[in-house]
């Protein structure tokens, strides 16, 4: 919107000419000026450039809205686990950013592959009735999964198997495995989303091309890293709002060496990709092991729930959660302790989790 | 006064024409009449108005000064004229002297999660509190750029807000004042506007005192980020100071003119001093002067404190407080002697 030309702005010809003079032709170059600057390059008086800064600022700012108006056409991103859509206010919000960060196995890509289920879901049937674009990078995606999912858990709406693979077809999946990929495909994903119907956006993972590309040792890399992050976070939020879906994104954890943890000294467990990211996200689930079984997921940051845990083990159907949830104390979600798993670590691939043992 | 036309905020060919024709200085123009100026200078009429309107503009500060200037006494006056928006959190509004001041712009800096949205919606909600519930009784204007506002949450501190002011009603004013005072016209009161990028939050920002004029009960404006629109997309650095001096100048006119608070919420940053790092706020030290008031909420393990780290009017002071299903509160009861202690300890160590 913002690179529109000055001529569909409603400037005149002349106007344009005038500015184009001086390398000014969209609406972005013209308000990146201060009024003097405007004045200079428009060879205006100061009433007439604020007059020509308005008119075109009223081409590209977006309109005012009262909260009564999108209150009417509220409603949430249902996911199916009562207790958490009883905490988050009736589920995922749409047009926001919903990231669920957890130490590896522990079912991050079972819920990503769970919501894309229900997102194709009648919504008779709590569901959106539309199509999944599932951006996978970590190459973790298994469509035999998503149909055995489906048919555990709705067992009488995907009864027919006509209807569960008429449901895989809905669910579009891109494979991308670097970081220049990722971006193409977030810049192009307008079109994606339209020509699909997509009604939910998942990136199966942001962190793991961009830590596998990036060297955070060495000297500027890391501004770099986090100026690509924040371009896919809004470029993610811009679709999101736009097309008023669900964005879920997931994330691993680092080892956070000791400074301002409340436990002194040691490190430990946290979610990665740094502070930066952490103000992205509008909402931040942790999941988390018990022991081998058990697993918990925590509401880290919510613009609506409190700090809360809840149990839940992952079964054929996906994810299952017991009990209603519990409160916890809260604190800063970018340095919100994460447990890894204790008890099987042959299990583990990563090498971060050498340090997990600085967990209680 | 010698002035040159040079230094009038006029376009350069209109000043080349003027200089051509033999007008050096303001004192030279400033008896003429329009259309001999016109012919004068080969001006257009309109030109030409323009050229003594500014004359007169610059010169007027000169003659006038005894109506413009003001006293303290006056201001001190005025000052107390202007309300203050109330958090609700009893002891945040102790620190800030009686709440969010109006006619100020205030910024708040935190880390994520640790409740800067709560506290601006939390805001959104109080400044539509009646007058004689001690509010102020405005509307608001909501620029989100993050897209964190969200309306379910809004709700719920409406709600919590109408029902705290319901069992305070006493007389008959204030229970005509809660007729109006729902959660549906607290909606209706919160002008919502979705920015994605720092272009769109420009060009709002020009159309603002438009809106502002028509919507005169407007006593407060939240931009929920500046931060995360300007922390991107710049490749020029001073570009990106130079936009911020802008801004941060139409938004402290527009609370003066308007009389409005202006809040805005900032991200952290991490910065490294002498191998140390550090969480700082972000956008830089020349943007720090923008706000006069900074507050900077942070954790403390599981405990939230806020602290007042700028404010020309009251000295730093730190304060805990929570979030609850409600809003921004005070933290209970029990909990306040522990945290006067733990507060002088945490100034301490602070950043």
């Amino acid at each position: 919107m913002a690179t529109r030309k000055l001529k569909r702005a409603g400037v005149s010809d002349d106007m344009c000419e005038q500015l184009k003079r001086h390398q000014i032709e969209s609406c972005k170059d013209l308000l990146s000026l201060s009024p003097v600057e405007v004045m200079n390059v428009a060879e205006l008086s100061s009433r007439r450039a604020s007059e020509l800064l308005q008119s075109v600022s009223r081409a590209v700012a977006p309109p005012v809205t009262t909260a009564l108006e999108l209150w009417r056409q509220h409603s949430c991103f249902s996911t199916s686990l009562p207790a958490l859509d009883r905490l988050l206010g009736g589920g995922l919000s749409r047009g926001t950013l919903t990231e669920v960060t957890g130490p590896s196995g522990c079912g991050k890509t079972q819920m990503c592959l769970m919501l894309s289920v229900l997102a194709t879901l009648p919504k008779s049937r709590g569901g959106l009735d539309s199509g999944v674009i599932y951006i996978d990078t970590e190459s973790a995606f298994s469509a035999k999964r998503l149909v055995e999912i489906a048919q555990s858990r709705f067992p009488d709406h995907f009864g027919c198997r006509e209807r569960a693979l008429q449901m895989a077809g809905r669910v579009h999946v891109f494979r991308e495995l670097t970081c220049q990929n990722v971006l193409n495909r977030l810049d192009r994903l307008e079109e994606d989303i339209i020509s699909t119907g997509a009604g939910l956006i998942i990136l199966d993972s942001v962190a793991s091309v961009v830590r596998k590309e990036f060297d955070t040792t060495l000297p500027g890399n890391l501004m770099h890293r986090s100026n690509m992050l924040s371009h896919e976070a809004s470029t993610l939020k811009y679709l999101a709002h736009q097309f008023n879906i669900p964005v879920v994104l997931t994330n691993q954890i680092t080892t956070h060496l000791g400074g301002q943890g409340s436990e002194g000294g040691s490190g430990f467990v946290t979610a990665a990709l740094g502070n930066t990211w952490s103000h992205s996200v509008n909402t931040r689930l942790i999941v988390q092991y018990v022991d081998a079984r058990q697993r918990q997921i925590l509401i880290a940051k919510s613009p609506v729930a409190p700090f809360a845990v809840l149990n839940y083990t992952i079964e054929k159907q996906g994810i299952c959660m017991d009990g209603q949830g519990a409160l916890y104390e809260g604190t800063d979600p970018g340095l919100q302790p994460i447990r890894v798993q204790t008890e099987f670590n042959y299990n583990q691939t990563e090498p971060m989790d050498r340090t997990e043992q600085t967990q209680q | 006064m010698q002035r040159s036309v040079f230094s009038l905020s006029l376009s350069p060919s209109v000043k080349r024409k003027l200089v051509n024709a033999g007008f050096q200085f303001t004192n030279d123009l400033l008896h003429l009449k329009p259309v001999q100026l016109s012919k004068e200078a080969t001006l257009s009429q309109l030109e030409a108005l323009e050229v003594l309107q500014a004359v007169r503009k610059e010169g007027g500060g000169g003659d006038a000064g005894a109506s413009s200037s003001l006293t303290a006494l006056d201001l001190l006056q005025k000052e107390q004229d202007l309300r203050r928006i109330v958090t609700f959190s009893s002891q945040l509004d102790a620190a800030l002297g009686g709440g969010l001041p109006v006619g100020k712009t205030t910024e708040i800096c935190g880390a994520p999660g640790v409740g800067k949205t709560q506290l601006c919606l939390q805001l959104a909600v109080d400044v539509q509190v009646p007058q004689c519930f001690g509010g102020i009784g405005g509307q608001v204007v909501y620029i989100d750029t993050e897209g964190s506002f969200l309306l379910q949450r809004v709700v719920d501190i409406a709600t919590a807000a109408v029902q705290h002011c319901s069992l305070l009603v006493e007389d008959d004013e204030q229970r005509v004042a809660m007729t109006t005072f729902t959660v549906e016209t607290i909606l209706s009161n919160t002008f919502l506007v979705r920015c994605h990028d720092y272009v769109e939050l420009l060009a709002e920002l020009h159309l603002l005192p438009d809106f502002l004029s028509d919507h005169p009960r407007v006593r407060l404006l939240v931009i929920d980020s500046v931060a995360f629109p300007f922390r991107q997309h710049f490749e020029d650095l001073s570009q990106r100071t130079r936009l911020l001096n802008g801004l941060a100048q139409q938004l402290i006119a527009m609370a003066t003119s308007h009389n409005m608070a202006v809040l805005m919420t900032n991200q952290m940053t991490t910065r490294l001093r002498g191998g140390q790092s550090q969480q700082v706020p972000a956008l830089g030290e020349t943007w720090g002067h923008a706000p006069t008031s900074r507050l900077l909420l942070h954790w403390a393990g599981s405990r939230r404190l806020a602290a007042i780290f700028k404010s020309p009017d009251h000295t730093g002071a730190t304060v805990q407080y929570q979030i609850t299903s409600e809003g921004f509160r005070d933290i209970d009861q029990s909990e306040q002697t522990h945290t006067v202690q733990s507060t002088a300890s945490q100034r301490d160590t602070g950043h």
